[in-house]
């Protein structure tokens, strides 16, 4: 029996036990500090059966979603996801675009073209989001007041109540649905028979022709959306009209405006900002990955009697992308995260319509937790397609 | 062998230790939830702490105009204030003996829950669930207030039924935000609600005519209206509509359970209700409570009637303590007056007049 003692004298002066010990313990205490939140949310209602009752509230900005404060819950919540997916989709096209150009405008000889994109990468980038939001906000403000809005021949109206552009409207005949799944379904059919036509000519060498003309596959594809685009319209009985944007005085003499398309200076201001202060980080990502390539290429490219232009986007950022897309995906991943700072501003994204969701109904946990769960959807389909598009690039340039 | 039967004392000696340790533990916990429970029965009712310490703590509001504000010579004043200042004097005679404690919205009920105050007089509306839910009483409805809807006086606005199209400027997560679409849908009227997490923004916004109105208690939009900068039209520019949207009792708060000091708080403010339906204003009250006309007078001043006794109403407090204050703010009428009327809240016609003039501003009788 004393070789109990032993190894237990053994043991306890053994490093590698006494850390399992002390690891033990410390797992322990988790274990129950994660059993305490849980046994706590249990006594909390944490469903979200509350979210199936009337809204009660009205939302400033409905796009594509014709909401009414007598809709659920649910579709309040929905709303507000699709004002964030509209911000982030227009937000991210715009701030690739605006690196992009900033980023090779960085590197160019142009002194005038170098120095601006210096500034605007050293303000932008070392001042306070939300501070820029509000700038933009004001800016926005300034644009005229609705009783001096400027007009175009009644097809544009600009004032600081929104800028409202002509839009198509679905006219009520109950068929805008199904014309708009027609005009998806062709676009995707168009799309497929013109690649198939130009890989058939571009592989097999093969040429579709009509009275000797050659079929071009893009042509093809055009000609076909538009026709089924055209007879599908007249055929549902013309579902959609133009909406032309109306700025009218009511009985009192006030001014309003309505209809079209309402670009707001709230969107305006969240759009802006987010844009822009993306756009610097994007610049630099832009920037450090040509300065990466070696300058050989470019010389190679002038060498071969390329312009300018046509050693940029056919030799250097091809070979760039490669080192800029993964981290042009966490800026992506930013822009959409930050977008939650919309809620200063009244901007109803789906942060803010899910506090006055919360608000309302008194359950906190729960609603969290859906936003969460929401943002991350948001962040892994962003990761995904852009995994997707780094597989392609990498695989083009091996 | 010899070992093994240590180890078991030694697991045995331990585990006994464990348990009695578990047991005086159990004690120890019973014998704390009994002297809690000594303590509050034994704990001093705030009337006697306000008496002992000789100042009254008063949670108000610092920056809304009219009700509580924080001036440029470092004082307090406002409609609310003034009320701090009635119960000061009531209580130890003087109306300067109040200490305020500037509080925010979310701050206030916990503040007077940890007794950091005696009492909260900062534009708080009674409602059900705070009366309920949160550990203070409401004493007296002092103002009803009620949401209002702002606009620009050239809009030609009148009623909310003009507003067919407009754009409304509120804060968001608010009842008003819920009251607001529910005035508006029940009417079928389209409109556009415009909702800012602070009144920053939704103020730079309405300045810019952004929106058509802007929603919040008429007090609110009266103080707002009042300080609206000349640069932007000045207030001539705007006009309050009529309407009022929803009901918001505003009046002090004591802590739950504190009856001495609640009925305090409470006769106070229906004192001064009945000064001004007496006649007794702060100028004449010294020679009303000199001579007072009737019984009733009287009984209100705590003095003799015609050399007779004084009608003591027991409240812990001087006898003439609803003297005292009317002495120190004047009666309702008089506080009104000051603060309220030069925001433009006019009293004749709306809830806050006398219930002799339909309104309801009525105090229990004296007797």
């Amino acid at each position: 029996m004393n070789s109990i003692v032993d190894k237990l004298y053994v043991l306890s002066r053994s490093q590698k036990f006494r850390n399992l010990i002390v690891q033990f313990v410390f797992l322990i205490f988790v274990g129950l500090f994660v059993y305490y939140l849980i046994s706590k949310a249990l006594q909390l209602d944490i469903t979200l059966s509350h979210f199936v009752s009337r809204a009660g509230f009205g939302i400033s900005h409905t796009f594509l979603v014709d909401y009414s404060s007598n809709d659920s819950r649910w579709f309040a919540y929905f709303t507000g996801v699709v004002n964030t997916i509209r911000m982030c989709i227009v937000g991210i096209i715009l701030a690739t675009i605006l690196g992009t150009i900033m980023g090779v405008a960085r590197l160019s000889k142009n002194i005038f073209f170098s120095t601006l994109s210096y500034l605007y990468v050293e303000i932008l980038r070392n001042t306070p989001l939300l501070i820029q939001i509000i700038f933009w906000q004001i800016v926005f403000l300034q644009l005229p007041r609705i009783s001096e809005a400027i007009t175009f021949s009644d097809t544009v109206v600009i004032s600081n109540r929104g800028i409202l552009l002509p839009y198509a409207s679905s006219v009520e005949n109950g068929y805008g649905n199904l014309w708009i799944t027609i005009v998806v379904i062709s676009l995707i059919t168009s799309l497929f028979i013109s690649f198939y036509i130009n890989k058939r000519e571009d592989i097999h060498g093969k040429i579709y022709k009509i009275y000797n003309y050659k079929l071009s596959g893009n042509i093809a594809g055009i000609i076909i959306f538009f026709i089924i685009v055209l007879i599908s319209y007249f055929i549902l009985q013309k579902p959609y009209a133009i909406d032309l944007p109306n700025l009218y005085q009511n009985d009192k003499g006030t001014y309003l405006q309505s209809g079209g398309f309402e670009f707001t200076p709230e969107f305006g201001a969240i759009l802006f900002a987010l844009v822009m202060y993306t756009g610097t980080f994007i610049t630099e990502i832009v920037r450090g990955s040509i300065q990466s390539l070696p300058k050989g290429q470019t010389e190679a490219a002038q060498a071969i009697g390329l312009s300018n232009y046509q050693t940029m986007t056919l030799i250097i950022l091809p070979q760039a992308l490669r080192s800029i897309i993964p981290p042009l995906t966490n800026q992506y991943l930013n822009l959409t995260k930050n977008s939650s700072l919309s809620v200063v501003i009244a901007y109803p994204e789906l942060f803010m319509v899910s506090r006055t969701i919360m608000n309302n109904s008194g359950h906190a946990l729960p609603v969290f937790f859906l936003i969460l769960l929401t943002y991350l959807s948001l962040s892994l389909i962003i990761s995904i397609v852009m995994n997707i598009f780094n597989r392609r690039v990498t695989r083009i340039g091996a | 062998m010899k070992n093994f039967r240590f180890i078991l004392v030694l697991l045995s000696v331990m585990s006994i230790g464990l348990f009695s340790a578990c047991g005086s533990d159990t004690e120890t916990i019973t014998e704390t939830v009994e002297v809690i429970k000594e303590v509050e029965v034994e704990k001093p009712s705030t009337l006697e702490t306000v008496l002992n310490r000789g100042t009254l703590k008063c949670g108000v509001n610092d920056n809304l105009t009219g009700f509580g504000v924080l001036t440029a010579a470092g004082t307090f004043e406002g409609f609310d204030v003034d009320y701090c200042k009635a119960v000061a004097a009531a209580i130890l005679g003087d109306a300067s003996k109040v200490e305020y404690v500037p509080l925010t919205a979310s701050a206030r009920f916990e503040a007077l829950g940890a007794g950091e105050i005696d009492l909260l007089i900062r534009n708080t509306t009674w409602t059900a669930s705070r009366d309920r839910d949160l550990a203070n009483d409401f004493t007296a409805t002092t103002f009803y207030d009620g949401q209002g809807m702002m606009v620009y006086a050239d809009s030609g606005y009148q009623t909310i039924e003009d507003m067919e199209g407009a754009t409304v400027c509120v804060l968001q997560g608010t009842t008003t935000e819920l009251n607001l679409d529910d005035r508006f849908t029940s009417a079928g009227l389209d409109y556009t609600p415009l909702t800012f997490e602070t009144n920053d923004p939704l103020q730079a916004a309405f300045e810019e005519k952004r929106c058509d109105g802007w929603t919040t208690d008429k007090s609110g939009l009266a103080s707002k209206r009042a300080e609206f900068p000349a640069t932007a039209g000045g207030p001539e520019s705007l006009t309050v509509l009529a309407e009022t949207l929803s009901k918001e009792p505003l009046g002090p708060l004591t802590r739950d359970n504190d009856s001495q000091f609640y009925d305090v708080v409470q006769w106070v403010v229906f004192g001064l209700i009945q000064a001004e339906e007496s006649g007794i204003t702060s100028a004449n009250v010294a020679a009303m409570a000199a001579n007072p006309t009737d019984p009733g007078m009287a009984r209100l001043l705590g003095v003799p009637f015609a050399g007779g006794e004084v009608a003591d109403f027991q409240f812990g407090v001087d006898a003439t303590f609803i003297q005292h204050a009317i002495k120190a703010v004047g009666n309702y009428g008089e506080i009104y007056e000051r603060h309220l009327t030069p925001l433009g809240l006019t009293r004749s016609g709306s809830l806050n007049a006398q219930w002799t003039d339909g309104g309801l501003i009525y105090a229990p009788p004296f007797r």
